[in-house]
């Protein structure tokens, strides 16, 4: 598929940055907080020895996983119900947009004086901030449905419930995963401020321990783990929605590359 | 006439509505906390803020500091999307680096950020920088990358120069899907500058929100909330009017 020349060329940035950071560092030439790559990758397996990696990996997981699922469930609900009855989009529409464009985490210290300093607070900040783009990618896909496809489906006597998971949900598929993907970005950068700004555990806490006790082995450890969380899941993201699109990428990213 | 207010009022009315919910609720003792003060406080704190200059001095910070990042993002940004569409040497060495590391949180090197360029304006700016140029670059290579060949044929068949047939053909067919980059990164800009704030700094409408929080006083931080979604929508506004002007024969599907 890719030629060799071509391999190389594209880990070339990656493997240079790694090696010159590592010989400079080796040699004292960096600045001290720029730990070598080879003493990050120890502080990795040093705190994956002692289990703390993974007690913060749990606790950072359970309220992306939680808060982004509900955040999506909602948005998806809503949305496709603001897409369908247009009741619901008028109550919805100024809302949104208003509320759209303020960053969510600007509400962080009402969501932690509510909920607490523990899981609640951050897994309901992720929530509330997933919902937006995926409410707003929704109900846009139900709305630019091709009407004929329902005429369609209506003419041949399709039930309204065939319509909606024969007609409506395949169609929407590939814009709802597009705002879905969108969520999902949002949920990190939330989910790292929320921890940073006011708890005790998850993976931005072990980021800041290593930041306070001047462990920058251990800070960068932190930034490699959540770099590879956030990496991880927008690839099974992907994968899901390569599965469900199969056949139906037409006029998406990949098609327009190819 | 009365089917348009009654159009107008079946569009608008859940905002006041739940305003007027709110305030019932509060000013009838049904709710009663220090979290959730009257919409009515919230305006009187907000206009006291306003006139003494408080929050317009904090809110022009935190402007400021997105533009720069934005600015520099989309200079930087889009002449690289156009190169990495056209020469396939930086496409090889910088696709991954884009491509690969869109959906890597960059957030958490923020920290290191504050290492390099200090606890300032300069690694707020630098950090939004970062966060924008991601979007931009993405979606204008996809741009560039889009323009149908025929078009740079027929130009060229026409002996046109090449400077003019980016300037022509090239920059207008990418002018769409540049927007439309710029219009992801806006929102981006705003919401990182907001959050580095709150992590730490002394001025800024993130850091307004952080010490009137911590000061129970939640009457400021909605206050603060409300300036930055007008300001938002506002800078939200003023990108689409430049590209109204700039794609005059492409609508935007709001």
């Amino acid at each position: 598929m890719r030629s060799k020349s071509t391999l190389l060329l594209n880990w070339t940035i990656p493997i240079v940055t790694v090696v010159v950071w590592e010989v400079f560092g080796r040699a004292d030439l960096l600045p001290h907080y720029l730990s070598a790559p080879t003493l990050i990758v120890a502080a990795l397996w040093e705190l994956a020895i002692s289990g703390e990696l993974f007690v913060a990996l749990a606790a950072s997981l359970y309220r992306v996983a939680l808060g982004f699922t509900i955040g999506m469930a909602m948005g998806i609900i809503a949305g496709l119900g603001a897409g369908i009855v247009p009741g619901v989009r008028h109550f919805f529409d100024p809302l949104v947009s208003f509320l759209y464009s303020i960053p969510k985490i600007a509400f962080l210290p009402i969501f932690l004086l509510l909920f607490g300093l523990g899981h609640a607070s951050k897994i309901s900040i992720i929530a509330f901030s997933v919902f937006f783009p995926v409410f707003v990618a929704s109900r846009h896909a139900v709305l630019s449905i091709n009407p004929i496809l329902v005429w369609t489906a209506q003419n041949m006597g399709t039930p309204p419930r065939t319509i909606f998971f024969r007609v409506v949900i395949p169609a929407v598929a590939p814009q709802l995963f597009a705002g879905i993907r969108i969520g999902l970005a949002h949920a990190f950068v939330v989910l790292f401020a929320a921890e940073l700004i006011g708890s005790k555990a998850g993976l931005a806490n072990l980021i800041s321990f290593g930041e306070e006790w001047v462990r920058f082995d251990i800070m960068f450890a932190g930034i490699v783990c959540f770099a590879v969380l956030g990496f991880v899941s927008d690839r099974i993201l992907m994968a899901i929605r390569r599965h469900v699109l199969k056949g139906h990428l037409i006029g998406t990213e990949e098609q327009v590359v190819q | 006439m009365i089917a348009q207010a009654r159009k107008f009022i079946g569009r608008w009315y859940s905002i006041p509505l739940l305003l007027l919910l709110w305030q019932v609720a509060v000013g009838s003792g049904w709710v009663q906390s220090r979290l959730l003060p009257s919409p009515a406080a919230v305006w009187e704190v907000l206009e006291a803020e306003i006139g003494s200059g408080q929050l317009v001095y904090h809110a022009s910070v935190t402007i400021s500091r997105a533009l720069m990042g934005f600015t520099l993002a989309g200079v930087v940004g889009i002449p690289f999307a156009a190169a990495m569409a056209r020469s396939e040497l930086w496409r090889n060495l910088f696709e991954p680096i884009f491509f690969m590391g869109y959906p890597i949180p960059k957030i958490a090197l923020f920290p290191v950020f504050t290492y390099i360029f200090g606890i300032g304006s300069l690694s707020k700016i630098a950090f939004t920088f970062l966060e924008c140029l991601y979007p931009i670059v993405v979606t204008c290579y996809f741009g560039f990358r889009g323009i149908q060949t025929r078009l740079v044929w027929t130009a060229q068949n026409f002996g046109a120069r090449r400077a003019v047939i980016l300037r022509r053909i090239i920059l207008p067919a990418a002018m769409p899907n540049i927007f439309a980059g710029l219009r992801v990164a806006l929102p981006v800009s705003i919401i990182v500058v907001v959050i580095t704030e709150m992590i730490g700094d002394s001025i800024g409408l993130g850091y307004y929100i952080t010490i009137w929080s911590t000061r129970f006083s939640f009457v400021n931080v909605y206050a603060a909330i409300f300036v930055i979604g007008v300001c938002g929508f506002v800078l939200d506004q003023c990108l689409l009017l430049v590209r109204s002007r700039a794609v005059y024969w492409q609508r935007e599907s709001a």
